[in-house]
Protein backbone atom coordinates (compact mmCIF):
# COMPACT_ATOMS: atom_id res chain seq x y z
CA UNK A 1 0.00 0.00 0.00
CA UNK A 2 1.50 3.77 -0.37
CA UNK A 3 1.14 5.51 2.54
CA UNK A 4 -1.11 8.50 3.11
CA UNK A 5 0.24 12.25 3.86
CA UNK A 6 -1.60 12.61 7.24
CA UNK A 7 0.42 9.20 8.05
CA UNK A 8 3.36 10.48 7.09
CA UNK A 9 2.92 13.76 9.36
CA UNK A 10 1.83 11.79 12.47
CA UNK A 11 5.54 9.09 12.00
CA UNK A 12 7.09 12.51 11.67
CA UNK A 13 5.52 14.25 15.28
CA UNK A 14 5.50 10.88 16.94
CA UNK A 15 9.50 10.83 15.84
CA UNK A 16 10.31 14.36 17.08
CA UNK A 17 7.93 13.71 20.41
CA UNK A 18 10.04 10.62 20.83
CA UNK A 19 13.38 12.02 22.23
CA UNK A 20 11.57 14.68 23.73
CA UNK A 21 9.64 12.34 25.53
CA UNK A 22 12.87 10.34 26.40
CA UNK A 23 13.99 13.43 28.05
CA UNK A 24 11.47 14.61 30.17
CA UNK A 25 8.59 12.71 30.96
CA UNK A 26 9.87 9.19 30.08
CA UNK A 27 6.29 7.59 29.24
CA UNK A 28 7.49 5.92 26.05
CA UNK A 29 11.09 5.59 27.18
CA UNK A 30 13.90 5.49 25.89
CA UNK A 31 13.06 1.59 23.88
CA UNK A 32 11.95 0.60 20.59
CA UNK A 33 8.67 -1.58 21.78
CA UNK A 34 6.12 0.90 22.12
CA UNK A 35 7.26 3.15 19.65
CA UNK A 36 6.82 -0.12 17.17
CA UNK A 37 3.65 -0.24 19.05
CA UNK A 38 2.31 3.53 17.81
CA UNK A 39 3.46 3.54 14.52
CA UNK A 40 1.36 0.36 13.81
CA UNK A 41 -1.44 1.78 15.15
CA UNK A 42 -0.40 4.79 12.47
CA UNK A 43 -0.28 2.42 9.94
CA UNK A 44 -3.24 0.11 10.23
CA UNK A 45 -1.30 -2.84 11.53
CA UNK A 46 -0.76 -3.17 15.15
CA UNK A 47 0.69 -6.30 14.70
CA UNK A 48 3.41 -5.55 12.33
CA UNK A 49 4.40 -2.28 14.46
CA UNK A 50 4.61 -4.95 17.85
CA UNK A 51 6.62 -7.12 16.27
CA UNK A 52 8.80 -4.80 14.87
CA UNK A 53 9.79 -3.27 17.65
CA UNK A 54 9.88 -6.31 20.28
CA UNK A 55 12.30 -7.55 18.08
CA UNK A 56 14.55 -4.39 17.92
CA UNK A 57 13.47 -4.18 21.55
CA UNK A 58 14.82 -7.68 22.32
CA UNK A 59 18.48 -5.99 20.50
CA UNK A 60 19.04 -3.25 22.48
CA UNK A 61 17.82 -4.50 26.38
CA UNK A 62 21.39 -3.36 27.63
CA UNK A 63 22.10 -0.27 25.70
CA UNK A 64 21.67 2.20 28.03
CA UNK A 65 21.65 6.03 26.64
CA UNK A 66 23.11 7.40 30.09
CA UNK A 67 25.83 9.36 30.80
CA UNK A 68 25.98 11.23 27.63
CA UNK A 69 27.02 8.15 25.83
CA UNK A 70 25.12 7.58 22.49
CA UNK A 71 23.03 4.44 21.48
CA UNK A 72 21.83 2.99 18.41
CA UNK A 73 18.40 4.71 18.05
CA UNK A 74 16.58 1.83 16.91
CA UNK A 75 13.19 3.85 18.14
CA UNK A 76 13.61 5.61 15.37
CA UNK A 77 14.07 2.18 13.50
CA UNK A 78 11.17 0.82 14.92
CA UNK A 79 9.30 4.05 13.01
CA UNK A 80 10.69 3.77 9.91
CA UNK A 81 10.79 -0.26 9.91
CA UNK A 82 7.10 -0.68 10.73
CA UNK A 83 6.43 2.05 7.72
CA UNK A 84 7.62 0.42 5.13
CA UNK A 85 7.01 -2.95 6.81
CA UNK A 86 3.13 -2.26 6.06
CA UNK A 87 3.90 -0.26 2.71
CA UNK A 88 5.99 -2.72 1.13
CA UNK A 89 3.84 -5.71 2.58
CA UNK A 90 6.96 -7.77 2.86
CA UNK A 91 6.77 -8.49 6.34
CA UNK A 92 8.73 -8.24 9.43
CA UNK A 93 12.25 -9.49 8.37
CA UNK A 94 12.35 -7.14 5.60
CA UNK A 95 11.38 -4.26 8.34
CA UNK A 96 13.99 -5.60 10.81
CA UNK A 97 16.91 -5.58 7.33
CA UNK A 98 15.58 -1.88 7.19
CA UNK A 99 15.72 -0.64 10.73
CA UNK A 100 19.23 -1.64 12.17
CA UNK A 101 20.99 -0.02 9.29
CA UNK A 102 18.84 3.25 9.81
CA UNK A 103 19.09 2.73 13.48
CA UNK A 104 22.61 2.93 13.00
CA UNK A 105 23.27 5.93 10.90
CA UNK A 106 21.15 7.68 13.34
CA UNK A 107 23.41 7.62 16.02
CA UNK A 108 25.32 10.91 14.33
CA UNK A 109 22.25 13.02 14.47
CA UNK A 110 22.19 12.42 17.63
CA UNK A 111 25.80 13.91 18.49
CA UNK A 112 25.01 16.34 16.54
CA UNK A 113 21.93 17.54 18.02
CA UNK A 114 24.23 17.44 21.35
CA UNK A 115 26.84 19.36 19.75
CA UNK A 116 24.20 21.94 18.90
CA UNK A 117 23.00 22.38 22.65
CA UNK A 118 26.55 23.71 22.80
CA UNK A 119 25.70 26.93 20.96
CA UNK A 120 22.85 27.71 23.13
CA UNK A 121 24.48 26.96 26.11
CA UNK A 122 26.94 30.16 25.44
CA UNK A 123 24.40 31.82 24.80
CA UNK A 124 22.78 31.48 27.73
CA UNK A 125 26.80 32.35 29.64
CA UNK A 126 26.04 35.33 27.97
CA UNK A 127 22.96 36.62 28.92
CA UNK A 128 23.73 35.69 32.84
CA UNK A 129 26.42 38.37 31.96
CA UNK A 130 23.85 40.43 31.83
CA UNK A 131 21.62 39.32 34.46
CA UNK A 132 18.97 38.95 31.66
CA UNK A 133 17.03 35.94 33.14
CA UNK A 134 14.17 36.29 30.53
CA UNK A 135 16.33 35.65 27.51
CA UNK A 136 18.57 32.77 29.82
CA UNK A 137 15.35 30.93 30.03
CA UNK A 138 14.52 31.29 26.51
CA UNK A 139 17.77 29.98 25.22
CA UNK A 140 17.70 27.05 27.07
CA UNK A 141 14.08 25.90 26.55
CA UNK A 142 15.73 26.78 22.54
CA UNK A 143 17.39 23.18 23.17
CA UNK A 144 14.42 21.59 21.87
CA UNK A 145 14.94 22.34 18.12
CA UNK A 146 18.04 20.48 17.76
CA UNK A 147 16.68 17.09 19.49
CA UNK A 148 13.39 16.97 17.96
CA UNK A 149 14.24 17.72 14.25
CA UNK A 150 17.68 15.88 15.03
CA UNK A 151 14.73 12.43 14.50
CA UNK A 152 11.70 14.20 12.81
CA UNK A 153 13.84 15.47 9.62
CA UNK A 154 15.34 12.42 8.75
CA UNK A 155 12.11 10.01 9.06
CA UNK A 156 9.91 12.64 7.28
CA UNK A 157 12.53 12.75 4.29
CA UNK A 158 12.54 8.59 4.55
CA UNK A 159 8.94 8.46 4.31
CA UNK A 160 8.63 10.72 1.20
CA UNK A 161 10.97 9.20 -0.65
CA UNK A 162 9.75 6.05 0.87
CA UNK A 163 6.86 5.00 -1.88
CA UNK A 164 9.04 4.51 -4.85
CA UNK A 165 12.43 3.81 -2.99
CA UNK A 166 11.38 0.59 -0.91
CA UNK A 167 9.57 -1.46 -4.29
CA UNK A 168 12.62 -0.82 -6.03
CA UNK A 169 14.52 -2.41 -2.87
CA UNK A 170 12.07 -5.14 -2.97
CA UNK A 171 11.95 -5.42 -6.42
CA UNK A 172 16.00 -6.30 -6.52
CA UNK A 173 16.27 -8.30 -3.03
CA UNK A 174 17.29 -12.01 -4.06
CA UNK A 175 15.93 -15.01 -1.97
CA UNK A 176 18.93 -16.00 -0.17
CA UNK A 177 18.75 -12.51 1.28
CA UNK A 178 15.57 -12.85 2.58
CA UNK A 179 16.39 -16.15 3.96
CA UNK A 180 19.31 -15.22 5.65
CA UNK A 181 17.33 -12.32 7.44
CA UNK A 182 14.93 -14.05 8.82
CA UNK A 183 17.33 -15.78 10.26
CA UNK A 184 19.20 -13.01 11.04
CA UNK A 185 15.47 -11.24 12.86
CA UNK A 186 15.74 -14.61 14.99
CA UNK A 187 18.85 -14.68 16.39
CA UNK A 188 19.67 -10.73 17.19
CA UNK A 189 17.92 -10.70 20.32
CA UNK A 190 21.12 -12.31 21.67
CA UNK A 191 22.63 -9.25 21.23
CA UNK A 192 20.58 -7.56 23.71
CA UNK A 193 21.11 -9.91 26.17
CA UNK A 194 24.61 -10.12 25.78
CA UNK A 195 25.12 -6.42 25.98
CA UNK A 196 22.39 -6.40 29.44
CA UNK A 197 24.49 -9.47 31.13
CA UNK A 198 27.31 -7.25 30.80
CA UNK A 199 26.09 -4.15 32.18
CA UNK A 200 24.57 -6.55 35.48
CA UNK A 201 26.73 -7.74 37.87
CA UNK A 202 26.16 -11.14 35.97
CA UNK A 203 28.82 -13.18 37.84
CA UNK A 204 27.42 -12.06 41.24
CA UNK A 205 23.70 -13.44 40.16
CA UNK A 206 24.32 -16.02 38.04
CA UNK A 207 22.63 -18.55 39.85
CA UNK A 208 19.54 -16.56 39.25
CA UNK A 209 20.20 -16.34 35.46
CA UNK A 210 20.22 -19.99 35.45
CA UNK A 211 17.10 -20.82 37.72
CA UNK A 212 15.28 -18.28 35.20
CA UNK A 213 16.64 -20.43 32.20
CA UNK A 214 15.04 -23.76 33.84
CA UNK A 215 12.25 -22.16 34.51
CA UNK A 216 11.43 -20.52 31.28
CA UNK A 217 13.82 -23.50 29.06
CA UNK A 218 12.77 -26.69 31.17
CA UNK A 219 9.22 -25.74 33.41
CA UNK A 220 8.06 -23.48 30.43
CA UNK A 221 7.05 -21.38 32.69
CA UNK A 222 5.14 -17.84 30.86
CA UNK A 223 7.61 -14.80 31.15
CA UNK A 224 5.19 -13.26 33.74
CA UNK A 225 5.69 -16.04 35.81
CA UNK A 226 9.25 -16.15 35.72
CA UNK A 227 9.31 -12.66 36.43
CA UNK A 228 7.09 -13.47 39.98
CA UNK A 229 9.69 -16.39 40.82
CA UNK A 230 12.11 -13.71 40.66
CA UNK A 231 10.12 -10.93 42.33
CA UNK A 232 9.55 -13.73 45.51
CA UNK A 233 13.76 -14.13 45.14
CA UNK A 234 14.24 -10.86 45.07
CA UNK A 235 12.02 -10.20 48.15
CA UNK A 236 13.59 -12.94 50.29
CA UNK A 237 17.45 -11.14 49.21
CA UNK A 238 15.79 -7.92 50.39
CA UNK A 239 15.31 -9.59 53.72
CA UNK A 240 17.94 -11.77 54.43
CA UNK A 241 20.49 -8.95 53.49
CA UNK A 242 18.92 -6.81 56.36
CA UNK A 243 21.63 -8.89 58.81
CA UNK A 244 24.66 -7.06 59.44
CA UNK A 245 26.31 -10.64 59.58
CA UNK A 246 25.37 -11.36 55.61
CA UNK A 247 25.67 -7.47 54.21
CA UNK A 248 29.86 -7.89 54.00
CA UNK A 249 30.03 -7.55 50.50
CA UNK A 250 31.08 -4.10 49.15
CA UNK A 251 28.48 -3.78 46.79
CA UNK A 252 29.35 -0.05 46.15
CA UNK A 253 32.03 -0.93 44.48
CA UNK A 254 30.61 -3.69 41.90
CA UNK A 255 28.01 -0.72 40.87
CA UNK A 256 30.77 1.39 40.08
CA UNK A 257 32.47 -1.01 37.88
CA UNK A 258 29.41 -2.03 36.26
CA UNK A 259 28.23 1.16 35.40
CA UNK A 260 31.78 2.72 34.46
CA UNK A 261 32.20 -0.39 32.09
CA UNK A 262 29.34 -0.14 29.97
CA UNK A 263 29.65 3.57 29.79
CA UNK A 264 33.15 2.90 28.50
CA UNK A 265 31.95 0.36 26.19
CA UNK A 266 29.40 1.96 24.51
CA UNK A 267 30.69 5.25 23.84
CA UNK A 268 32.45 5.10 20.31
CA UNK B 1 18.47 46.96 37.41
CA UNK B 2 19.60 47.10 40.92
CA UNK B 3 16.80 46.50 43.10
CA UNK B 4 16.13 48.93 45.97
CA UNK B 5 15.80 46.07 48.42
CA UNK B 6 18.95 45.97 49.64
CA UNK B 7 18.03 43.96 52.65
CA UNK B 8 18.61 40.63 51.36
CA UNK B 9 19.16 39.31 55.40
CA UNK B 10 15.23 39.38 55.34
CA UNK B 11 14.18 35.49 55.37
CA UNK B 12 12.15 34.61 51.97
CA UNK B 13 10.26 31.38 52.35
CA UNK B 14 9.67 29.47 49.84
CA UNK B 15 6.10 28.10 49.74
CA UNK B 16 4.39 24.80 48.32
CA UNK B 17 3.88 26.31 44.74
CA UNK B 18 7.96 27.16 44.38
CA UNK B 19 8.34 23.40 45.01
CA UNK B 20 5.75 22.41 42.79
CA UNK B 21 7.25 25.06 39.69
CA UNK B 22 10.55 23.33 40.76
CA UNK B 23 9.03 19.97 40.20
CA UNK B 24 7.73 20.81 36.92
CA UNK B 25 10.43 22.79 35.08
CA UNK B 26 12.84 19.81 36.67
CA UNK B 27 10.48 17.04 34.81
CA UNK B 28 10.45 19.17 31.34
CA UNK B 29 13.80 21.00 31.23
CA UNK B 30 16.37 18.89 32.85
CA UNK B 31 17.95 17.52 29.89
CA UNK B 32 16.35 19.97 27.26
CA UNK B 33 19.82 21.64 26.41
CA UNK B 34 21.56 18.79 27.12
CA UNK B 35 24.96 19.21 25.55
CA UNK B 36 28.52 17.79 25.72
CA UNK B 37 29.74 20.64 27.27
CA UNK B 38 28.15 20.66 30.53
CA UNK B 39 25.30 18.21 30.34
CA UNK B 40 22.53 19.12 32.34
CA UNK B 41 24.00 22.25 33.47
CA UNK B 42 21.32 24.49 31.97
CA UNK B 43 18.20 22.24 32.79
CA UNK B 44 19.62 22.79 36.48
CA UNK B 45 19.70 26.92 36.16
CA UNK B 46 16.35 26.65 34.39
CA UNK B 47 14.89 24.66 37.31
CA UNK B 48 15.89 26.87 39.98
CA UNK B 49 15.31 29.89 37.76
CA UNK B 50 11.82 31.39 39.73
CA UNK B 51 14.14 29.93 43.02
CA UNK B 52 16.87 31.87 42.72
CA UNK B 53 14.90 35.13 41.42
CA UNK B 54 12.58 34.87 44.86
CA UNK B 55 15.94 34.49 46.90
CA UNK B 56 18.37 36.73 45.69
CA UNK B 57 17.02 40.35 45.13
CA UNK B 58 20.31 41.93 44.85
CA UNK B 59 21.35 41.81 41.10
CA UNK B 60 25.28 40.98 41.64
CA UNK B 61 23.76 37.82 43.42
CA UNK B 62 21.45 36.46 41.37
CA UNK B 63 24.03 36.71 38.38
CA UNK B 64 26.81 34.66 40.36
CA UNK B 65 24.66 31.95 41.36
CA UNK B 66 23.07 31.75 38.33
CA UNK B 67 26.36 31.30 36.79
CA UNK B 68 27.44 28.57 39.87
CA UNK B 69 24.49 27.05 38.91
CA UNK B 70 25.25 26.64 34.69
CA UNK B 71 28.28 24.62 35.56
CA UNK B 72 28.59 20.78 35.01
CA UNK B 73 26.29 18.74 36.45
CA UNK B 74 24.92 15.16 35.48
CA UNK B 75 23.00 12.91 37.34
CA UNK B 76 19.74 10.58 36.22
CA UNK B 77 16.84 12.67 35.85
CA UNK B 78 14.50 10.57 36.92
CA UNK B 79 16.02 10.87 40.53
CA UNK B 80 17.51 13.79 40.41
CA UNK B 81 14.99 16.29 41.94
CA UNK B 82 16.06 14.94 45.29
CA UNK B 83 19.14 17.05 44.82
CA UNK B 84 16.93 19.89 43.63
CA UNK B 85 15.05 20.01 46.93
CA UNK B 86 18.07 19.76 48.88
CA UNK B 87 19.63 22.54 47.14
CA UNK B 88 16.23 24.40 47.52
CA UNK B 89 16.11 24.23 51.54
CA UNK B 90 19.64 25.33 51.57
CA UNK B 91 19.21 28.28 49.46
CA UNK B 92 16.46 29.32 51.95
CA UNK B 93 18.28 29.45 54.91
CA UNK B 94 21.83 30.33 54.33
CA UNK B 95 21.31 32.09 51.09
CA UNK B 96 24.44 33.39 48.64
CA UNK B 97 26.50 32.32 51.78
CA UNK B 98 25.35 28.27 51.08
CA UNK B 99 27.16 29.05 47.45
CA UNK B 100 29.85 26.43 47.69
CA UNK B 101 28.39 24.72 49.95
CA UNK B 102 25.71 23.55 47.33
CA UNK B 103 28.09 23.68 44.60
CA UNK B 104 29.61 21.11 46.79
CA UNK B 105 26.44 19.29 47.39
CA UNK B 106 25.57 19.21 43.91
CA UNK B 107 28.80 18.04 42.70
CA UNK B 108 29.17 15.17 45.28
CA UNK B 109 25.50 13.61 44.90
CA UNK B 110 24.89 13.45 41.28
CA UNK B 111 27.31 10.34 40.83
CA UNK B 112 25.46 8.12 43.49
CA UNK B 113 22.36 9.31 42.43
CA UNK B 114 23.12 8.55 38.84
CA UNK B 115 24.28 4.76 39.54
CA UNK B 116 20.63 4.44 41.79
CA UNK B 117 18.64 5.68 38.89
CA UNK B 118 20.27 4.44 36.06
CA UNK B 119 20.30 0.84 37.10
CA UNK B 120 17.17 1.28 38.36
CA UNK B 121 15.22 3.29 36.20
CA UNK B 122 17.19 3.01 33.40
CA UNK B 123 18.13 -0.91 32.92
CA UNK B 124 16.22 -2.99 35.66
CA UNK B 125 12.79 -1.49 35.01
CA UNK B 126 12.93 -1.48 31.28
CA UNK B 127 14.51 -5.08 31.22
CA UNK B 128 11.38 -6.62 32.96
CA UNK B 129 9.04 -4.64 31.67
CA UNK B 130 10.05 -4.39 28.14
CA UNK B 131 11.52 -8.62 28.23
CA UNK B 132 8.10 -9.23 29.06
CA UNK B 133 6.12 -6.58 26.79
CA UNK B 134 8.88 -7.79 23.81
CA UNK B 135 8.00 -11.41 24.59
CA UNK B 136 4.13 -10.99 24.35
CA UNK B 137 4.69 -8.18 21.46
CA UNK B 138 6.35 -10.82 18.98
CA UNK B 139 3.20 -12.73 19.23
CA UNK B 140 1.46 -9.71 18.61
CA UNK B 141 -0.18 -9.27 21.90
CA UNK B 142 -0.01 -5.87 23.33
CA UNK B 143 -1.36 -6.47 26.79
CA UNK B 144 2.88 -6.33 27.70
CA UNK B 145 3.44 -3.07 25.40
CA UNK B 146 0.14 -1.50 27.69
CA UNK B 147 1.49 -3.06 31.02
CA UNK B 148 4.62 -1.26 30.61
CA UNK B 149 3.28 2.10 29.58
CA UNK B 150 1.03 1.86 32.78
CA UNK B 151 4.34 1.23 34.45
CA UNK B 152 6.03 4.51 33.30
CA UNK B 153 2.78 6.90 33.93
CA UNK B 154 3.48 5.31 37.36
CA UNK B 155 6.92 5.95 37.55
CA UNK B 156 6.01 9.39 36.32
CA UNK B 157 3.53 10.43 39.12
CA UNK B 158 5.95 8.90 41.61
CA UNK B 159 8.70 11.22 40.29
CA UNK B 160 6.83 14.35 41.57
CA UNK B 161 7.47 12.84 45.03
CA UNK B 162 11.63 13.16 45.20
CA UNK B 163 11.96 16.60 45.30
CA UNK B 164 9.37 17.92 47.87
CA UNK B 165 11.28 14.62 49.67
CA UNK B 166 14.91 16.26 49.49
CA UNK B 167 13.33 19.45 50.56
CA UNK B 168 11.73 18.09 53.96
CA UNK B 169 14.46 15.30 54.76
CA UNK B 170 17.83 17.45 53.29
CA UNK B 171 21.15 15.47 53.36
CA UNK B 172 20.70 13.31 56.10
CA UNK B 173 18.48 11.56 54.30
CA UNK B 174 20.60 10.19 51.73
CA UNK B 175 23.29 9.05 53.62
CA UNK B 176 20.94 7.73 56.06
CA UNK B 177 19.22 5.11 53.41
CA UNK B 178 22.92 4.17 51.75
CA UNK B 179 22.81 1.13 52.70
CA UNK B 180 19.16 0.56 51.99
CA UNK B 181 19.40 1.80 48.85
CA UNK B 182 21.93 -0.29 47.79
CA UNK B 183 19.51 -3.22 49.09
CA UNK B 184 16.90 -2.47 47.08
CA UNK B 185 19.23 -1.97 43.66
CA UNK B 186 20.40 -5.54 44.56
CA UNK B 187 17.42 -6.98 44.90
CA UNK B 188 16.15 -5.52 41.81
CA UNK B 189 19.42 -6.39 39.94
CA UNK B 190 18.76 -10.15 40.95
CA UNK B 191 14.70 -9.84 39.46
CA UNK B 192 16.50 -8.60 36.41
CA UNK B 193 19.11 -11.09 35.83
CA UNK B 194 16.41 -13.94 36.80
CA UNK B 195 13.56 -12.52 33.68
CA UNK B 196 16.97 -12.51 31.17
CA UNK B 197 18.03 -16.50 31.76
CA UNK B 198 14.14 -16.97 31.11
CA UNK B 199 14.48 -14.83 27.81
CA UNK B 200 17.36 -16.56 26.52
CA UNK B 201 15.30 -19.62 25.81
CA UNK B 202 11.74 -17.71 24.46
CA UNK B 203 12.90 -15.00 22.56
CA UNK B 204 16.06 -16.16 20.84
CA UNK B 205 14.89 -17.98 17.98
CA UNK B 206 17.50 -20.29 16.38
CA UNK B 207 17.21 -24.28 15.29
CA UNK B 208 19.44 -26.19 13.36
CA UNK B 209 17.70 -27.20 10.25
CA UNK B 210 20.28 -29.95 8.74
CA UNK B 211 19.58 -33.34 7.97
CA UNK B 212 22.62 -35.83 7.79
CA UNK B 213 21.92 -39.23 5.92
CA UNK B 214 23.59 -42.39 6.43
CA UNK B 215 22.23 -45.43 4.32
CA UNK B 216 18.61 -45.26 5.22
CA UNK B 217 18.57 -43.50 8.52
CA UNK B 218 18.07 -39.96 8.02
CA UNK B 219 19.50 -37.83 11.26
CA UNK B 220 17.77 -34.48 12.21
CA UNK B 221 20.48 -31.88 13.90
CA UNK B 222 18.09 -30.41 15.73
CA UNK B 223 16.96 -33.20 17.57
CA UNK B 224 20.41 -34.86 18.48
CA UNK B 225 21.26 -30.35 20.08
CA UNK B 226 17.51 -30.83 22.30
CA UNK B 227 18.83 -34.21 24.01
CA UNK B 228 21.64 -32.49 25.03
CA UNK B 229 19.96 -29.38 26.21
CA UNK B 230 16.98 -27.61 24.89
CA UNK B 231 17.61 -24.03 23.41
CA UNK B 232 21.59 -24.87 23.01
CA UNK B 233 21.92 -22.52 19.91
CA UNK B 234 20.60 -19.74 21.69
CA UNK B 235 22.08 -19.96 24.89
CA UNK B 236 25.67 -20.84 22.77
CA UNK B 237 24.85 -17.83 20.99
CA UNK B 238 24.02 -15.45 24.07
CA UNK B 239 27.60 -17.18 25.30
CA UNK B 240 29.87 -16.17 22.42
CA UNK B 241 28.22 -13.02 21.93
CA UNK B 242 29.05 -11.88 26.16
CA UNK B 243 32.43 -13.34 25.36
CA UNK B 244 33.18 -11.19 22.24
CA UNK B 245 31.60 -8.10 24.62
CA UNK B 246 35.03 -8.71 26.61
CA UNK B 247 37.46 -8.11 24.16
CA UNK B 248 39.12 -4.75 23.76
CA UNK B 249 37.88 -3.28 20.52
CA UNK B 250 33.78 -4.65 20.44
CA UNK B 251 31.32 -2.56 21.63
CA UNK B 252 27.53 -2.96 20.95
CA UNK B 253 27.30 -1.11 17.75
CA UNK B 254 29.93 -3.56 16.41
CA UNK B 255 28.61 -6.42 17.90
CA UNK B 256 24.77 -5.88 16.52
CA UNK B 257 26.24 -5.59 13.02
CA UNK B 258 28.22 -8.66 13.50
CA UNK B 259 25.35 -10.61 14.58
CA UNK B 260 23.19 -9.00 11.92
CA UNK B 261 25.88 -10.51 9.14
CA UNK B 262 26.45 -13.57 10.73
CA UNK B 263 22.57 -14.37 10.63
CA UNK B 264 22.28 -13.37 7.21
CA UNK B 265 25.55 -15.59 5.82
CA UNK B 266 24.39 -18.47 8.17
CA UNK B 267 20.99 -17.91 7.52
CA UNK B 268 21.73 -17.92 3.40
CA UNK B 269 23.39 -21.39 3.83
CA UNK B 270 20.21 -22.75 5.57
CA UNK B 271 22.76 -23.53 8.63
CA UNK B 272 20.38 -22.06 11.30
CA UNK B 273 16.57 -21.21 10.64
CA UNK B 274 14.00 -18.69 12.92
CA UNK B 275 12.29 -22.11 14.74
Amino acid sequence: MAIAWWQILLLTMLAFWMIIDQITVGILANYPLLYGFIAGIIMGDVKTGLVVGATLQLMVLGVGTYGGASMPDFMTGAIIGTAYAVISGKGIDFAIGLAVPVGLLMVQLDVLARFTNTFFLHRVDRYIEKGDTKRVARNIVYGVFPWGLSRAIPVFVMLLVGNSVVQKIVNAMPEWLSKGLTAAGGILPVVGIAILLRFLPTKRFVSYLIIGFLAAAYLKIPMLGVALLGLALAIIYYKQSGHPSKNNHDQQDTHKGGFENAIGEYED
Amino acid sequence: MPSANTKTEQPVKLTKHDLFQANWRWLWSSQICWNYERMMSTGYLFTMLPTLKKLYKNERDLIEMMKMHNQFFNTNAYVGGFIVGMDMAIEENKGRKAEETVAGLKAGLMGPFAGVGDTIVGVILPTIFGSIGAYMGLKGNPTGAILWLLVNFTVLILRFFLLPLGYSQGKKLIYAAGDKLNRITDAAILLGVTVVGALIPTVVSANVPLVFKTGKVALKAQTVLNQIMPSLVPVALVAFSYWLLGKKRMNSTRLIVLVLILGIVLGAFGIIGKS
